[in-house]
C-alpha cells in the first residue's frame, strides 16, 4: 500500500513540470483571453471596464469583421477541397509511379517545411503585375494582366493559390501514408469479383478505405487554411479596402495596430469556438460514419 | 550679416553643450534607448552613440530597436503597464499625440529652456511644433520627411519629357505620365503611394490648403471642396495617367526595375532607392507637383525622440543624448546616413554642417527645399486614431479600383470618420 502511494507521488511530481507549463503557458493566457473579451482594455490605458457582451455585439454589427468572416469562409472553401483533391491526386499519382517517388515526394513536400514569409517574397515576384513572369507569359499569350495581389477581384484567389501550394504536399504525404496502409489483398480480392478498371479499384477499394485519413485531412486542412495569417500580413495586410481581410488578420489589426485589446480577444474567442466545433465535428458526428477496415 | 548671427548662435550653442557642467553628479549612469527602423536608422544612431560616448564618457547607452514604428508604439505601452520601458524613445510623428494624449510623454520645454533660447539652439518653432501635442512638448523632433517625386529620368526623356524641367503641377504629371504609359512592353507611367495610412492622402488634401478636422477639431474638415478635389485628383491619376493598382511593394520593385516612370512618395526611402535602382537608369527626385502655389502644404513624416525616464539621473542622461541628437552635430550624423531632412536650424542654414553633403548628394536637397511649405503631419484625436487613419486608406482603395466617384466616397468617409472622433461635451 505504501509502496503504490508514493509511486503515485512519484508521479505526480514528475507530472508536475509539465502541468506547471501548461497552466501557466496555455491555461492561464487563455483563461486571460475569454475574461479580456468581455472588458474595453486598451493597451496603455490606464483602466478597463466590464462591458459585458458588448464586444460581440460591435461584431456583429461591424462591416470590417462581416467582411473578414466572408473572407476566410471564401478563402477555406477555395483551399480545402482544392488542396484535398489535389493532395490525393498527387498521393496516387507518386504512388503509381515506378521510378522517381523519393524525388516527387520531396519536391511537393518542399513547400510544407519552407518558411512562409520567405515564399511568399518569391509569390510577389511571381505574380508581379509588371514584372513577373506569370504576367509576362499572359502578356505573351495576348491575354489580359491582371493585377494579382491589389485588385479585389483577385487577391483572394492569388491567396488561395498560395494556400493551396502550400498544404498540397502535407496532404499528399498524409494521403500516401493512407495508402500504404491498405492491405493489397483486398486489390486482389475486387480483381477476382470483377472490378478490371483502375477507377473502379479506386472506387470500390481505395477511396472507402482511405475515409478515415480523407476525414483527418480535411479536419487538418479546414483549420490550417482557417489560421491562414502571413501571406496575407507580408503580402496584402487586408487590401484593397478589405478584400483579403481575414480572421485572424482583423484580430491582429484590433489588438495591436488599434490597441484593442478586449475586442481583438473576443474575436479570438470566436476563432477558437470555430477551430474546437471543427475539431468536435470530426470526432463525434462524422466519425461514426467513416468505414473503418 | 545674417551668416555672422548664425554662426554666433551656433557657437553659443555649441558652448552650451561642450560646457562642463559643474555641480552635477558625474556617477556613471546607463540607459537604455529604443528606436523604430533599424534598416533605416542603425548607422545613424551607431554614429551619434559613437561621438556622444566622447562627450559624456559616463553615460552608457544601449539601445533598444523594433522593425516598425508600430510595434515601437506596442513596446512602450506594454513596458508601461509592465513598468519597464526605456528611458528614451523615438517615436513616430503620428504616434506622439496617443503618447500625450494618455499621459505617457512629459513636457520637454522646461529643461529646453533651462539651456538657453530654443531658437538660438537651433530649435526654430516650425521644427518644434512636429511635437507639440496635447498642448505641451511631447518630444524633440529628430528626423523629418516629406513627400518627393522619384523619376526615371531615362523613361521621361523615351516619352519626349525634359527631366531638367519637369512640369510643376499635376496637369503637366498626369500627361507625362501617360506618355510614358504609352512607350508599351508593360511600362507604367505613374504610382501615388496612397495606401499604408493617410499620410499622401494628406499630401494633396494640405496641396489644396485643406485640413483634416476643422480648427477645433469637433468635426471633419475634409468633408468640403479640397477633399473632393484631392479624391478627384486621384481619380485622375488612374483615369487619365493610367496609374497602376499596384501595392507598395510592387510598385518600389517596378520603379526599381525601370518599368516605372514617376513615384510619389516619402524622401525616407531616397536611400534605399538609390541602393535598388543602381545603375539600371539614372534617378533623380523633384519636388511634388503644385496644386495650390499659396495655400499649398505638405505634410512632414518622421520621429521625435520623447523622454520616459523618472529616475532623475536616468532622466537627466537620456535627456543629454536627446540633446546631442538634435543638435547641429547629432542631426548632420542622422542626415547623412539617413535621407531624412536635419531637424536643427543650424545644421540647415549653416553650410558646415552638411554643406557638402548635399553638394555630393543632390537628390537628398528636394525634400530640404519643400521644408517651408511643410507642415505637421496631422494627428486624429482619441483612441480611434489609428483606425481614422485605415478608413481614409480603404475608401481611396474604391476610388483608385474605380468602383465608386470621389463625390460618393467623400461624404462616406466622411461619415466614417465622423463615427470614429472622440464625442465630446455632451
Amino acid at each position: 500500500m505504501r509502496r503504490l502511494a508514493g509511486e503515485a507521488v512519484a508521479g505526480a511530481l514528475m507530472t508536475l513540470p509539465a502541468g506547471i507549463a501548461y497552466l501557466l503557458l496555455l491555461l492561464l493566457p487563455t483563461l486571460a483571453t475569454v475574461l479580456l473579451a468581455f472588458t474595453d482594455y486598451e493597451l496603455g490605458a490606464p483602466a478597463l471596464g466590464w462591458i459585458g457582451l458588448d464586444n460581440f455585439r460591435e461584431m456583429l454589427a461591424d462591416r470590417g469583421f462581416g467582411v473578414s468572416v466572408r473572407n476566410t469562409v471564401v478563402y477555406v472553401g477555395l483551399v480545402t477541397p482544392v488542396s484535398i483533391l489535389g493532395g490525393l491526386g498527387l498521393a496516387l499519382l507518386v504512388e503509381a509511379g515506378v521510378k522517381g517517388r523519393a524525388f516527387f515526394r520531396a519536391v511537393f513536400f518542399l513547400p510544407v517545411v519552407s518558411l512562409t514569409v520567405a515564399m511568399a517574397a518569391a509569390w510577389q515576384y511571381l505574380l508581379h503585375p509588371t514584372i513577373g513572369p506569370v504576367n509576362a507569359a499572359l502578356r505573351a499569350m495576348g491575354v489580359g494582366t491582371p493585377f494579382w495581389l491589389s485588385s479585389s477581384d483577385t487577391v483572394l484567389l492569388s491567396l488561395a493559390a498560395i494556400g493551396v501550394w502550400e498544404s498540397i504536399g502535407f496532404n499528399m504525404v498524409l494521403f500516401m501514408a493512407g495508402l500504404t496502409a491498405i492491405p493489397r489483398e483486398l486489390y486482389a480480392a475486387a480483381e477476382v469479383d470483377g472490378a478490371r478498371g483502375g477507377f473502379d479499384r479506386f472506387r470500390l477499394v481505395t477511396w472507402p478505405l482511405l475515409g478515415p485519413t480523407t476525414l483527418f485531412v480535411l479536419t487538418i486542412s479546414m483549420i490550417r487554411s482557417l489560421r491562414v495569417f502571413d501571406t496575407v500580413a507580408v503580402l496584402t495586410q487586408g487590401g484593397p479596402n478589405k478584400a483579403s481581410e481575414v480572421l485572424l488578420f482583423t484580430m491582429y489589426q484590433q489588438g495591436f495596430t488599434y490597441l484593442r485589446l478586449g475586442y481583438s480577444a473576443a474575436i479570438t474567442l470566436v476563432f477558437l469556438a470555430v477551430v474546437l466545433a471543427l475539431m468536435w465535428v470530426q470526432t463525434r458526428v462524422l466519425d461514426k460514419r467513416v468505414h473503418y477496415a | 550679416m545674417a551668416l555672422i548671427t548664425r554662426r554666433a548662435t551656433l557657437a553659443l550653442g555649441t558652448m552650451a553643450l561642450a560646457a562642463p557642467r559643474i555641480g552635477r553628479a558625474q556617477a556613471p549612469v546607463s540607459i537604455t534607448v529604443h528606436y523604430a527602423q533599424p534598416f533605416i536608422y542603425k548607422e545613424s544612431y551607431d554614429a551619434i552613440a559613437a561621438a556622444f560616448a566622447k562627450r559624456e564618457p559616463n553615460i552608457q547607452v544601449e539601445f533598444v530597436t523594433t522593425p516598425n514604428y508600430e510595434e515601437g508604439m506596442q513596446l512602450i505601452l506594454r513596458q508601461q503597464a509592465a513598468g519597464r520601458m526605456p528611458d528614451l524613445t523615438y517615436q513616430g510623428f503620428n504616434r506622439l499625440r496617443l503618447f500625450a494624449e494618455r499621459g505617457i510623454a512629459q513636457d520637454l520645454m522646461p529643461m529646453l529652456t533651462a539651456e538657453g533660447d530654443p531658437a538660438a539652439l537651433g530649435y526654430a518653432p516650425n521644427l518644434l511644433a512636429l511635437s507639440h501635442f496635447g498642448g505641451f512638448q511631447a518630444g524633440l523632433a529628430f528626423a523629418a520627411s516629406n513627400p518627393v517625386c522619384f523619376y526615371n529620368a531615362d523613361l521621361v526623356r523615351r516619352a519626349g519629357g525634359d527631366p531638367d524641367r519637369m512640369p510643376t503641377d499635376w496637369d503637366g504629371h498626369i500627361a507625362l505620365s501617360r506618355r510614358i504609359e504609352a512607350l508599351g512592353d508593360g511600362t507604367e507611367g505613374m504610382f501615388y503611394r496612397w495606401m499604408g495610412d493617410d499620410w499622401m492622402f494628406s499630401a494633396l488634401l494640405f496641396g489644396h490648403g485643406g485640413r483634416m478636422l476643422t480648427e477645433d477639431e469637433r468635426d471633419i474638415g475634409f468633408a468640403g471642396r479640397e477633399g473632393l478635389e484631392s479624391l478627384r485628383l486621384i481619380d485622375r491619376m488612374v483615369k487619365e495617367g493610367g496609374m497602376p493598382n499596384l501595392t507598395t511593394d510592387a510598385a518600389q520593385q517596378a520603379f526599381a526595375a525601370g518599368k516605372l516612370g514617376m513615384m510619389y512618395w516619402t524622401t525616407a526611402v531616397l536611400r534605399g532607392a538609390i541602393q535598388q535602382v543602381g545603375r539600371n537608369f539614372e534617378l533623380r527626385t523633384g519636388p511634388m507637383p503644385i496644386i495650390d502655389a499659396e495655400k499649398g502644404r505638405l505634410p512632414t513624416g518622421g520621429a521625435a525622440g520623447m523622454l520616459t525616464a523618472k529616475d532623475p539621473a536616468k532622466r537627466e542622461a537620456a535627456w543629454r543624448f536627446l540633446r546631442f541628437s538634435t543638435s547641429p552635430e547629432g542631426t548632420a550624423l542622422m542626415a547623412r546616413n539617413t535621407g531624412y531632412i536635419p531637424m536643427n536650424q543650424i545644421a540647415i542654414d549653416d553650410p558646415r554642417w552638411l554643406g557638402e553633403f548635399y553638394r555630393d548628394n543632390p537628390l537628398y536637397t528636394t525634400a530640404v527645399k519643400q521644408v517651408p511649405i511643410s507642415i505637421p503631419w496631422y494627428a486624429f484625436p482619441g483612441a480611434n486614431s489609428v483606425r481614422v487613419t485605415q478608413v481614409i486608406v480603404d475608401n481611396t482603395a474604391r476610388i483608385v479600383e474605380q468602383r465608386a466617384t470621389p463625390e460618393q466616397v467623400l461624404p462616406e468617409m466622411a461619415a466614417e470618420v465622423r463615427r470614429l472622433l472622440p464625442r465630446r461635451g455632451t
